[in-house]
């Protein structure tokens, strides 16, 4: 028999972490309670974060948005402040999982779970997303690039909790584009994810552009090289299909049972062809 | 360990393991067998509750979890002889085959119209779309939660 | 339950969908007792070898483990099977398959049954496995069982193919692959049992035999058939995959060790992927020749089904399959050889198609690469080749029933989904490419010969002058209990909230067979309208007698009572119940299937099934549309003709269609048993992909409405046949979309993508 704690507020978490240093945390439980059934984690002592209110919500702060940890996948999808101007991390959540997941899943356990396939991942990163870590000794924060090592592995430490995500507000008039590749509509583990935040000129010119990719390696890849090959043009195919080649050749995917390496490579370039179609859709 | 929380409007007191889950909690420990499991691992959706109106997966839920909660089963929606509107809609619309998606697809359902009381095709298919069904093909349980929608407007309008 | 009279031939809800649809209803699952054990077995987790040892001492340790038990303690032969029993109970000395039962744990909570059985270790020398089974028929091959790796091998033949191919204007050859499907039902096998004092076992299960189900128990474990009283609630779906013993021989030894104490199994969902059994995985050859008008003239297949590791059906669905590898065609000249092989993998046993899914894909395909060698609209190729009654089909078999199918490809004909197909196309929007398939399937009902497809209906007026209908076989979700209701309403002209309903119970009820082959509406249907018949003539004469009447004519029933049309006089049911001694409130009868009556048909090696009588058919159109970007394939449209004979339920049909469509949608598109050395790879929802709501399109059901004389009200049994579209139909819409022949299955999104050649200048290469 192994106990559960519930904590009502961060005071009430140190102390229940206090008394059972060995407990996993978990807010929604969808990943950690599926691991604890398979056998990847031996049943153990279980703080949940479900009723710290202070762990939930978006703080809207001017040029950045703290999303508190804890917060539910629905609860951001019904929030203007993400779904306003953070569309391509609204687009990454909307395909997560399946509503149910959504209710009870959060965007600090996708964090915190650092799945290469991670939905939230690849828009967290354009974001230039710094995560926030608690304890009952203070707070820090590190880019969310530094804090993810591999898959599963991140930089927490004993006694802390990842408390917030803060993100910078991509410019008002970026556009901003998620796709995912599953082998179904829902409940799909990403077989390939792209997000991309791109500014365009007046005349269709692009101003700046950032890149990144899920799935196609222990953690998001970025591509700086292709995001550069596409600045100072329009988003043609020519150069979008120039700047695929450069990409195709960033990833570093693997071959599992839900698809190989060469498939993931492919449709990695492919995924950025389809930014032609934005082309026509914002002029 | 003793928890409270309210089943289907009754205050109800639960002992045992803080570790059991609710789904179990359901079945065995209160008879509520009309919460279903089919997977265990929060990918079908047969074991879905309403904790505070919202569909959850009891399944992934640990009993302590239910401390203070709301929570309504499929029990509560309604009975053989005095149906909600929507599992009315599911009979007529033959939306009920074998029968063991339905309960999940139902509470999901109610959720939905009540957010979205006149919720398209697309918005349905989306709101269950964490509901394994192996054998409707989900076209009748869309035109059911689309002919309760109807039903349910016109009740609510004077 | 509504106050109508049920109307055979207009939609009549489903007699248990208000008690399913607010949780009432109780599934064998749900079934629970105070003082219950749980049982549960430990699997090999290798897919081939010897047992040396099994140490079972740390698991009885386990606090809340009743007992262990091994092979030793297992009583009588120890082997189940329906036609071929091969399968061990426990097994002893081999193992054939990762998902072999070695050890049963009886245990108080699901915790220690998990930790002890976890605790249960094996000493196995490996033994090489073979996985394919063209490998396992090679001189040299591991042997599964001491007698060989074929379990049947067989030949149908007509005409004489090898001289006919040098006469043909086109002869093409193929070869294609499909996979193990999983049935996936959303209730996981299980059961409880409890065994009285006298040794009587008493078993609810979730089964599509129970009756059988008693055989196959007293066969393995040496118990009295007649002491088993199996009851069967409705099923959690079923598709085959719960046709045959599952949980209950396990079940039945651990009750025999419980000390009368209630037991319950009820397999998990990685348990029910790795133990359960399995659509057959195949290989199949074909080679099709025909004159340059399209007439088709001469076909060879060779055809090998993977059994995986035991029999269960594996002969009988080669057989079925090998019934139908030249599709719903006349045929003149066919030579079908088939072998069903073991192999280490998975079990191969029944799954709603039983065979012939895997054939239509292939000669369908066929038919999609003669009609685009001849330049020939693919749905006038199978116009013209299309079975009418009358003719022979490739089996030799004369159609003397209903045969629908070129009425089903007519209606598609002229469908505007069909006839607008190429403005359809032309609006794919960037990086989209749009096509349209079509194809025309067919599936047996019933037994066929060898196995008398039989059925025995008790229809009865209770005490307080209800009508109670003693249904003998299985509803796992298709309905047939309804439409039992239904048609007991109909002809005995009661309202449906006077009509209940007795599911099947080997104390209450009688057989009835098996709940599969599409057969129940139909052979149950039968029986109980003889029954049903039967009754209403004595329902009249004993009214006659309490009316005094001379003779028992004018007299009707209706609700409640009947009524004496030239006096008005009535008398209640409740009245003549009282009145009448328990015997003679009920009438009994029973239907035996039709089957063909053909002699000198040219085949051989099969035991039972050849050949069958009656089919169904139907015409599937789909549009697709693929992403050229990801090779993701989408089912943007979908109409299903269906000739099912005369229709009881108009609802009924619909829901079969939609629903098999939507399986073989999942067979066609993303489902996929994975396989390495006889392990499964995804034995989950997570990687397991079945469709969601969001991947099924609107499924449109049509029907054109033969009459099939020999069937209830004119109906035949099509619970299968939609099953088998989808797969050729997207297969024949990817060839039309982008030019791609598909061979093998699921038809994926990178399988797609690394076939098709995306636009210039991007290379799959870095």
């Amino acid at each position: 028999m192994n106990h559960v704690l519930l904590p009502r507020s961060l005071n009430d978490l140190w102390s229940a972490i206090r008394d059972f240093p060995e407990a996993a945390v978990y807010a929604g439980g969808t990943d950690l309670l599926v691991k604890i059934r398979n056998g990847s984690i031996p049943p153990k002592d279980l703080i949940c974060l479900e009723r710290i209110e202070a762990l939930k919500g978006v703080v809207d702060h001017g040029d950045r948005l703290v999303i508190l940890a804890a917060t539910t996948f629905s609860q951001l999808l019904q929030d203007p402040a993400i779904t306003n101007r953070l569309p391509v991390l609204a687009k990454a959540i909307a395909c997560l999982g399946s509503p149910l997941i959504r209710n009870m899943g959060t965007i600090g356990g996708n964090v915190c779970t650092a799945s290469p396939a991670g939905d939230t991942l690849a828009p967290l990163y354009i974001l230039n997303a710094r995560v926030e870590l608690a304890s009952e000794n203070g707070v820090r924060s590190l880019p969310i690039s530094q804090f993810i090592l591999g898959p599963g592995l991140t930089l927490i430490e004993t006694g802390e909790i990842l408390s917030a995500i803060h993100v910078e507000k991509p410019h008002p008039e970026a556009i901003q584009h998620f796709e995912k590749v599953g082998r179904r509509n829902a409940l799909a583990c990403s077989l390939a994810s792209m997000a991309a935040i791109i500014r365009l000129t007046d005349d269709g010119t692009v101003l700046a552009a950032s890149l990144a990719w899920g799935s196609m390696g222990p953690t998001v890849i970025t591509c700086p090289e292709a995001a550069n090959r596409l600045i100072g043009q329009p988003l043609s195919l020519d150069r979008l299909t120039e700047a695929a080649a450069i990409v195709r050749k960033a990833v570093c995917p693997i071959t599992d049972i839900r698809a190989t390496a060469d498939y993931r490579r492919t449709i990695a370039g492919n995924l950025l062809l389809r930014l032609c179609t934005l082309q026509m859709e914002s002029s | 360990m003793s928890i409270n929380c309210k089943i289907n409007g009754k205050n109800t007191e639960i002992r045992g393991p803080a570790d059991r889950r609710v789904v179990d909690v359901l079945r065995e420990d209160l008879g509520l067998t009309g919460t279903k499991e089919g997977c265990g691992a929060g990918e079908c959706g047969a074991c879905t509750i309403l904790v505070e109106g919202e569909p959850r997966l009891s399944c992934l839920m640990m009993a302590a979890q239910l401390q203070d909660q709301d929570i309504t089963t499929i029990e509560g929606i309604g009975e053989p002889e005095a149906l909600h509107p929507i599992q009315e809609a599911f009979v007529e619309q033959g939306a009920v085959q074998c029968g063991f998606c339905t309960p999940g697809m139902v509470l999901s359902a109610v959720h939905l119209l009540n957010c979205y009381p006149e919720a398209d095709r697309s918005r349905i298919r989306r709101a269950l779309s964490g509901h394994l069904c192996r054998c409707t093909g989900y076209v009748k349980i869309v035109d059911a939660v689309e002919a309760a929608a109807r039903a349910m407007g016109k009740e609510i309008k004077p | 339950m509504t106050r109508d009279v049920p109307a055979v031939g207009c939609s009549f809800p489903r007699f248990d969908a208000r008690s399913k649809v607010s949780g009432a209803e109780k599934f064998a699952a749900d079934a629970y007792a105070p003082d219950m054990l749980w049982a549960g077995a430990k699997r090999a987790g290798i897919a081939h070898g010897r047992i040396l040892a099994v140490h079972t001492a740390d698991a009885e340790s386990v606090p809340g483990v009743f007992r262990v038990l091994i092979r030793r303690d297992v009583p009588g032969t120890n082997r189940q099977g329906i036609v071929h029993k091969d399968q061990p109970v426990l097994a002893g000395q081999k193992i054939r398959h990762c998902g072999e039962p070695v050890a049963l744990v009886l245990a108080e909570n699901r915790e220690a049954l998990k930790l002890a059985l976890s605790r249960i270790r094996l000493d196995v020398e490996p033994l090489p496995g073979v996985f394919d089974p063209e490998a396992a028929l090679k001189p040299g091959a591991p042997l599964i069982h001491a007698a060989g790796n074929t379990l049947l091998s067989a030949v149908i033949q007509n005409g004489d193919a090898a001289k006919a191919f040098p006469d043909c204007d086109v002869i093409l050859e193929d070869c294609f692959e499909v996979p193990f499907q999983e049935h996936a039902f959303m209730e996981t096998e299980n059961g409880m049992a409890q065994q009285k004092p006298d040794g009587a076992l008493v078993m609810t299960v979730s089964t599509q035999a129970p009756f059988r189900d008693r055989m196959e128990i007293s066969h393995a474990l040496g118990l009295e058939f007649s002491a088993i009283r199996i009851i069967s609630p409705y099923l959690g779906g079923g598709f085959g995959g719960k046709d045959g013993a599952t949980v209950q021989c396990l079940l039945a030894l651990a009750a025999m060790n419980a000390n009368g104490r209630p037991i319950k199994m009820w397999w998990d969902r990685e348990e029910s992927f790795v133990a359960g059994y399995k659509r057959h995985a195949a290989r199949l050859y074909y080679k099709l020749g025909a004159a340059a008008d399209g007439t088709l003239n001469s076909l060879e297949c060779r055809l090998y089904y993977d059994t995986g590791a035991y029999a269960h059906l594996g002969g009988e669905v080669l057989e079925l399959g090998m019934e139908h590898a030249g599709g719903p065609y006349r045929i003149p000249h066919v030579l079908i050889q088939g072998w069903s092989v073991y192999t280490n993998n998975p079990v191969g046993g029944a799954m709603r198609g039983f065979g012939v899914s895997q054939v239509a894909f292939a000669i369908e395909q066929m038919m999609n690469r003669l009609a685009e060698k001849l330049r020939m609209d693919p749905l006038a190729l199978r116009l013209k080749n299309a079975l009418g009654r009358g003719d022979r089909n490739s089996s030799g078999v004369t159609l003397v029933h209903s045969t629908g199918i070129i009425s089903c490809l007519k209606s598609i004909k002229q469908h505007p989904l069909w006839l607008n197909q190429a403005d359809w196309k032309a609006r794919a929007g960037r990086f989209k490419r749009r096509g349209v398939g079509v194809c025309a399937v067919f599936n047996a009902m019933g037994y066929g010969r060898g196995l008398p497809d039989s059925a025995i209906a008790k229809v009865e007026l209770t005490r307080e002058g209800r009508i109670r209908v003693y249904g003998g076989v299985s509803d796992m979700g298709q309905g047939n209990t309804s439409a039992f209701v239904q048609i007991a309403g109909d002809m005995l002209c009661q309202e449906g909230n006077q009509l209940e309903l007795i599911l099947p119970d080997t104390d209450r009820t009688h057989p009835c067979g098996s709940s599969s082959a599409s057969r129940t509406t139909y052979t149950y249907g039968n029986a109980l309208i003889r029954a049903c018949q039967q009754l209403k003539e004595k329902l009249i004469h004993r009214a006659s007698l309490v009316l005094f009447l001379d003779e028992p004519v004018g007299l009707v029933l209706l609700p409640g009572r009947v009524r004496h049309l030239p006096s008005g006089r009535e008398v209640s049911f409740s009245t003549l119940a009282a009145m009448l001694p328990d015997s003679d409130r009920m009438a009994i009868d029973q239907h035996v299937m039709t089957v063909a009556s053909d002699g000198n048909l040219n085949a051989s090696g099969f035991i039972l099934g050849f050949p069958h009588a009656i089919f169904s058919y139907a015409a599937h159109l789909a549009g697709i549309e693929i992403d050229a970007l990801t090779g993701g394939v989408s089912v943007l449209f979908y109409l299903a003709v269906t000739d099912a004979g005369r229709i009881i339920s108009p609802q009924g049909v619909e829901q079969q269609v939609q629903g098999a469509v939507a399986q073989g949608l999942g067979y066609a598109l993303c489902e996929d048993v994975q396989l390495r050395d006889g392990k499964i790879l995804n034995p989950s929802f997570t990687d397991y992909i079945i469709p969601t709501a969001l991947d099924v399109p609107e499924v449109a059901s049509m029907t054109v409405e033969t009459v099939e004389s020999t069937g209830p009200f004119g109906m035949k049994g099509m619970g299968e046949v939609g099953m088998n579209g989808p797969l050729p139909v997207i297969a024949g819409a990817v060839q039309d979309a982008v030019g791609v022949w598909i061979r093998q299955s699921p038809v994926t999104a990178d399988r797609i993508l690394a076939a098709l050649d995306v636009n210039k200048g991007v290379g799959r290469k870095p």
